[in-house]
């Protein structure tokens, strides 16, 4: 493509910039999109970053027994969701050089330790509710892990790496690797698993406001002013995260620049929120369609995801699919 | 980039997507709450079957495969889930708590009994077939699975419904294994379906008759 091309490490740089400051507007999309199929008018798109604007303003107040690490949390937290963009293919079709210093299972890791920080601090938050989420976050995270791990394998199996720039190169080579069984399959799975950890329906109601039926939104109900803001932030980062590799790795690993040309880049940053905001509709439509799983069924979900991620397996290591 | 395995061929690609399909029904029926509703999976499952054993006879030519698919979807697409319709019409609803174990118990175990399916297969020298050979595996594991729908449920109609599926399971496995089966042979496997229908038919008759439910979990002691 003709034009101005830009450094690999300012591309680098942008990859993380756009899910940076795209993740609110999707989420804002994400949430006009639900109020309109529940009838309502809904915020505006840019809601998001005027909600963030307006915690950053407000002071912080903190729970009696919290440490420094309850302050802390949120931007380690914030900090793990900005290092998976470097990982996954946000824009390029190509790896970039940060692009090979983590695979699926280390992206996973990273974004296990912004969970993981979130939780330890509501746990010691002392607030009964986040507790609850701590703890039931915790517990469903584990449980949704064979999955994610199953997943990995089937990428290794299919591309003997598990890089996700592979895997999306995979499905780009030809249309019969993107309907071959293997893939399929561990693209459902993904899916289940993106639900799972987007607290969407049938696993969570986002926009809930009964605390006993919360989890991973419970656990910064303790939290105020820029550290919630922080939280609120990473959560449509990591949203946008799991968007992009279930986008630009299983699904539609379209639209992406294959050249360092500006006006490549440029065409998918728009492709990528496009195909994020396309993504957020199913899963708009899916939150109003569905209702909630108990909480003790959730089980069936995870099991649900995990078998389709093991027959994936199966199929991919014996062949013929 | 390099790919480490062939992409299947299309042909491949479909019909160990169908054969999945016929598994993921098979699971699907394991949690399925309702009578009902397994028997509208059974309907697919079958479907799902017709179409592979289609899609073979597009693949090889085979004439008695056209007429085997044909077959198939007459007797369990449409006439076994009728018959079986009619007898649960005045049936009740409710067949929830009829697992032995939780739904998601089920699903795990299913999946070993599945995994222990692929592998065992793989022993077996099959060369010279049309389906590639984790349809095989696939078809085995829907087989153990339906094992295990007839054992770990405990009501008439998933273990009618598990016999009837297993059914399935050996149709996908014979399709596999001898696509050129003669078509006389592969009759007289629907004429054993039809004998299951009606033997499982006047089970599920007498026992609601005599005992107004649809659970076994009664039927404890033996009676001279």
């Amino acid at each position: 493509m003709p034009g101005p091309t830009l450094p690999v490490a300012v591309i680098q740089v942008l990859q993380v910039l756009t899910v940076l400051l795209g993740a609110p507007l999707v989420s804002g999309v994400i949430g006009k999109v639900e109020a309109r199929l529940q009838g309502r008018r809904g915020p505006r798109v840019l809601q998001p970053y005027f909600d963030l604007a307006k915690l950053f303003r407000k002071e912080t107040l903190l729970p009696e027994q919290a440490s420094w690490f309850f302050l802390l949390a949120p931007a380690v937290a914030f900090t793990c969701y900005l290092v998976v963009p470097m990982l996954i293919p946000v824009l390029t079709s190509y790896p970039l050089p940060l692009g090979y210093t983590g695979d699926i299972l280390g992206g996973g890791f990273i974004l296990a330790l912004g969970g993981f920080v979130v939780a330890v601090a509501a746990a010691e938050s002392g607030g009964p509710y986040a507790q609850l989420g701590s703890s039931r976050a915790m517990t469903f995270g584990a449980l949704i892990e064979p999955t994610i791990l199953f997943v990995t394998f089937t990428v290794a199996l299919v591309t003997t790496t598990d890089l996700p720039y592979f895997e999306a190169a995979a499905a780009r080579a030809s249309l019969a690797q993107v309907v071959r069984p293997a893939h399929l399959l561990v693209a459902v799975a993904f899916f289940l698993v993106v639900l799972n950890d987007t607290g969407r329906i049938p696993v969570e109601t986002h926009a809930s406001t009964l605390e006993l039926g919360m989890i991973d939104e419970a656990r910064t109900l303790e939290h105020s002013g820029p550290p919630l803001a922080l939280l609120t932030w990473g959560s449509a980062m990591k949203q946008l995260v799991l968007y992009v590799i279930l986008i630009n790795v299983f699904v539609a690993p379209w639209g992406l620049a294959g050249s360092q040309s500006a006006l490549a880049v440029g065409l998918a940053v728009l492709a990528l929120l496009a195909k994020a905001i396309g993504v957020g509709a199913v899963f708009a439509v899916i939150d109003n369609s569905f209702s909630k799983l108990r909480l003790f069924k959730l089980t069936e979900f995870m099991a649900t995801a995990f078998l389709l991620a093991s027959l994936a397996v199966l199929v991919a290591y014996l062949g013929g699919g | 980039m390099m790919l480490a395995l062939l992409v299947p061929s299309a042909f491949s690609g479909v019909a160990v997507a169908l054969a999945i399909v016929v598994l993921l029904a098979e699971f699907a029926m394991l949690r399925a709450p309702f009578a009902r509703s397994q028997v509208r999976l059974y309907a697919f499952q079958s479907l799902m079957v017709s179409g592979l054993a289609l899609v073979v006879a597009l693949h090889t030519g085979e004439v008695g495969l056209y007429v085997l698919a044909g077959l198939s979807f007459c007797i369990k697409v449409v006439l076994v889930p009728a018959v079986l319709g009619r007898l649960l019409a005045g049936a009740p609803r409710d067949l929830a708590g009829s697992n032995r174990f939780g739904v998601a118990t089920m699903v795990l175990v299913s999946i070993v009994a599945a995994v222990v399916g692929f592998f065992v297969t793989q022993s077996i020298p099959v060369t010279h077939h049309p389906l590639p050979a984790s349809a095989l595996g696939i078809a085995t594991a829907a087989i153990l699975v339906s094992f295990l729908l007839v054992s770990l449920r405990s009501d008439v109609v998933s273990q009618a419904i598990g016999f009837f599926a297993l059914e399935n399971g050996v149709s996908v496995a014979s399709l596999v294994l001898a696509a050129g089966l003669p078509l006389a042979a592969e009759v007289a496997f629907f004429f054993d379906l039809l004998v299951a229908v009606v033997v499982f038919a006047a089970l599920i008759r007498v026992h609601h008759g005599r005992a107004q439910t649809l659970s076994t979990t009664g039927l404890d002691r033996l009676q001279g």
